[in-house]
């Protein structure tokens, strides 16, 4: 089993009447709310958390994209994945990711993927998610109707742009290039591993099949809620002859521990709380684009319902139910360990991303329960699926051909501060 | 190779000359319009069971599968009527191949985009939210119909499979909207108004709170032979929410009076 610990990056201090006052927590949410300032130790902190995580062995740091979003305040993932790709230097990199429809022209998205692969010495793994229809349609202005059409096409640029020796033209619908020739090259061959993000619709499942990509289920709703997700898309590899590896699926989780399962709800519950309760103030009428969930997908019941008008996160719960429906993993470590076995083996998903910072939790909460997951509940699992073969993680560089970052900086100073020549 | 664009096509009336209907998704004013003429709607690609939309790539796609429509029809000059996005599909059309349209109108179009009234968004809200910017008396029997519908947009999964096709239906329309008009319905038609040939009326609910009728006065000071017309208390959908007054204008018109 691997473990990636991943950050949203929830703004802290949305009010206390957010939910009373404003309209969503996205698209529309006022910026005037958003203070730089504090933003600063925000981003900083966050960062903080990341790289603790990285020193306490987890397999990989993730990051995501979202936009004008008062919950996820990583516009650019790739800023965050090349501040990290220096200061952590044992953890693969989960760009988790980026919404390659909305760059322009998509071979944006190769460059800097490449170059985070070789800044890290071959630690990423690189996420390509439609992204959800808050970020693309309605945020960045792409129409629901061909939106996956041109996904589509931005990953077949990508894919060859990272293959191809020499320059080449693209004449796609929607990007024309003359000259692709991509400049720097990525050091995974053929690539970085690739994962594709979910949501929930049968086209995810069937061009992770179809490409041998890792299907990353993520959810707010909990391990309980997403068995139909992620037997269908096993049933999906099945019905292909395809082996259901569970290191080619992965689940999205928030966790939480502290000593006692009576200590974790009195330190976590105002965190928790913040974030279902303000964070996940959506309004449904910008939920999903008229034409961004497929009709097979609406008709196959796969977007929980048509038209749902909640969401359906999890939002109006009390500690007590978001533990027991399990939308949030959260306890001591024995808890923690009994319920993560449980969701890893009922998903079948060698790669658990946990989300280890929930809502407004501050560092010393949030490393505390880091530590607990690192020593007292990661060793315990490490061994489920161990009789398969993991070919979603990044193949780097040995460690002793990576560059230390800094490493030469003494050496250097001292050869550069000589006296000056007479 | 798909299938090429098909519109169904509605034919009502017998009367002479003929009214092409574009986009004509609602009974609304249609049998009111059919005791003066033989009425064509034809119910475009990604509308109900028409198909082929995916051929469509973009506006002039769009607009010249329009005139395959009329070609289909044998319908010299015909008399064009289109509202709301018809309504931006028929100024188009007017523009593209000016001879060929006898006589136009326009009921409450998108199409042009002033920031001081921006058109409101009809793929960024709930149904049921829709209800006030499409009619004025949110009493008459058309809002209290797509408010019903709106009750089907509940928590509970409780839909019969009859509920649930209807639905996606309903979304088919939106997403066939939103291919062309998302997130700004507004492509450049306001420079190629002036190109239009044809008698134009312009006509427009004074309540409209979708396009607000400032648009009404662009459209009048933008196409050459145009007449405005104001239908008093009417929202946008003035087919379904004051027939009688709409389709009366429309024959006026018609008329050459």
């Amino acid at each position: 089993m691997k473990f990636s610990w991943f950050h949203l990056m929830p703004y802290r201090w949305l009010p206390p009447d957010f939910r009373e006052r404003y309209h969503s927590v996205w698209v529309d949410i006022p910026n005037r709310l958003y203070d730089p300032v504090k933003g600063h130790q925000l981003y900083n902190e966050y960062l903080d958390m990341l790289e603790y995580a990285d020193q306490m062995g987890f397999d990989a740091v993730g990051v995501n994209e979202h936009h004008q979003n008062g919950y996820g305040m990583m516009p650019s993932p790739n800023l965050m994945a090349a501040a990290l790709a220096r200061r952590c230097p044992n953890a693969s990199l989960l760009v988790l990711g980026n919404s390659i429809a909305l760059y322009n022209p998509p071979v944006r998205v190769a460059e800097e993927f490449a170059m985070l692969d070789v800044i890290s010495g071959g630690r990423l793994i690189a996420g390509f998610p439609v992204g959800t229809s808050m970020d693309i349609n309605y945020c960045y202005g792409q129409n629901p109707a061909t939106v996956r059409d041109k996904y589509r096409e931005a990953h077949d640029l990508i894919i060859k742009a990272w293959a191809e020796r020499e320059p080449f033209a693209w004449n796609g619908k929607y990007t024309k290039l003359r000259y692709v020739n991509l400049w720097p090259q990525p050091i995974q061959k053929p690539h970085p591993p690739i994962w594709i993000p979910g949501l929930g619709s049968l086209e995810t499942w069937d061009f992770c099949a179809e490409h041998g990509y890792n299907y990353s289920y993520l959810s707010f709703s909990g391990y309980k809620r997403a068995q139909k997700m992620m037997d269908g898309y096993w049933e999906r590899l099945a019905a292909r002859g395809l082996e259901p590896n569970p290191y080619a699926g992965a689940f999205f989780q928030q966790v939480c521990i502290s000593d006692t399962d009576a200590s974790c709800e009195r330190e976590w519950w105002p965190h928790v709380d913040y974030f279902f309760n303000k964070c996940l103030h959506l309004y449904p009428g910008t939920s999903s684009a008229p034409g961004y969930v497929s009709e097979a997908s609406m008709r196959a019941g796969i977007v929980a319902q048509v038209g749902n008008t909640s969401l359906n996160m999890g939002q109006n719960k009390s500690w007590k139910e978001l533990v027991e429906q399990r939308y949030i993993v959260a306890g001591s470590p024995a808890t923690v360990r009994q319920q993560l076995e449980e969701l890893a083996r009922s998903l079948r998903v060698g790669h658990l991303a946990i989300g280890g910072h929930i809502g407004s939790s501050p560092i010393e909460l949030t490393n505390r329960s880091t530590y607990l997951l690192a020593t007292e509940v990661m060793p315990h699992l490490r061994p489920i699926w161990s009789e398969y073969e993991d070919h979603w993680s990044p193949k780097p560089l040995p460690r002793a051909e990576r560059v230390v970052p800094g490493g030469q900086n003494e050496a250097a100073r001292r050869a550069a501060e000589r006296p000056a020549a007479a | 190779m798909s299938a090429p664009p098909r519109s169904r096509v509605i034919p009502l009336g017998a009367g002479r000359p003929t009214v092409e209907v574009l986009d004509a998704a609602w009974d609304g004013a249609l049998p009111l319009l059919a005791r003066e003429y033989h009425v064509y709607a034809p119910l475009l690609p990604g509308f109900r069971q028409s198909t082929g939309l995916e051929q469509l790539d973009d506006q002039l796609d769009l607009v010249l599968h329009c005139f395959d429509v009329m070609e289909a029809l044998d319908l010299q000059r015909p008399y064009v009527l289109g509202e709301s996005m018809g309504g931006w599909m028929a100024a188009e059309m007017a523009a593209l191949r000016p001879r060929d349209i006898g006589r136009l109108a326009l009921a409450a179009p998108v199409g042009l985009w002033r920031d001081e009234a921006p058109v409101a968004d009809m793929f960024g809200m709930m149904p049921h939210e829709l209800v006030p910017y499409l009619f004025h008396d949110q009493s008459c029997p058309a809002a209290q119909g797509l408010q019903a519908v709106t009750t089907l947009f509940s928590e509970k999964d409780d839909r019969t499979q009859d509920q649930v096709e209807f639905l996606i239906s309903l979304v088919r329309g939106f997403r066939t909207a939103a291919k062309f008009l998302f997130p700004i319905p507004e492509n450049g038609l306001e420079k190629r108004l002036p190109r239009i040939e044809a008698p134009t009326l312009v006509v427009w609910g004074t309540e409209d709170r979708f396009v607000a009728p400032l648009y009404a006065r662009l459209f009048g000071e933008k196409i050459p032979r145009a007449r405005v017309h104001m239908i008093e208390n009417a929202g946008h959908l003035l087919g379904l929410e004051r027939p009688e007054p709409y389709a009366e204008a429309i024959v006026r018109f018609g008329r050459g009076s």
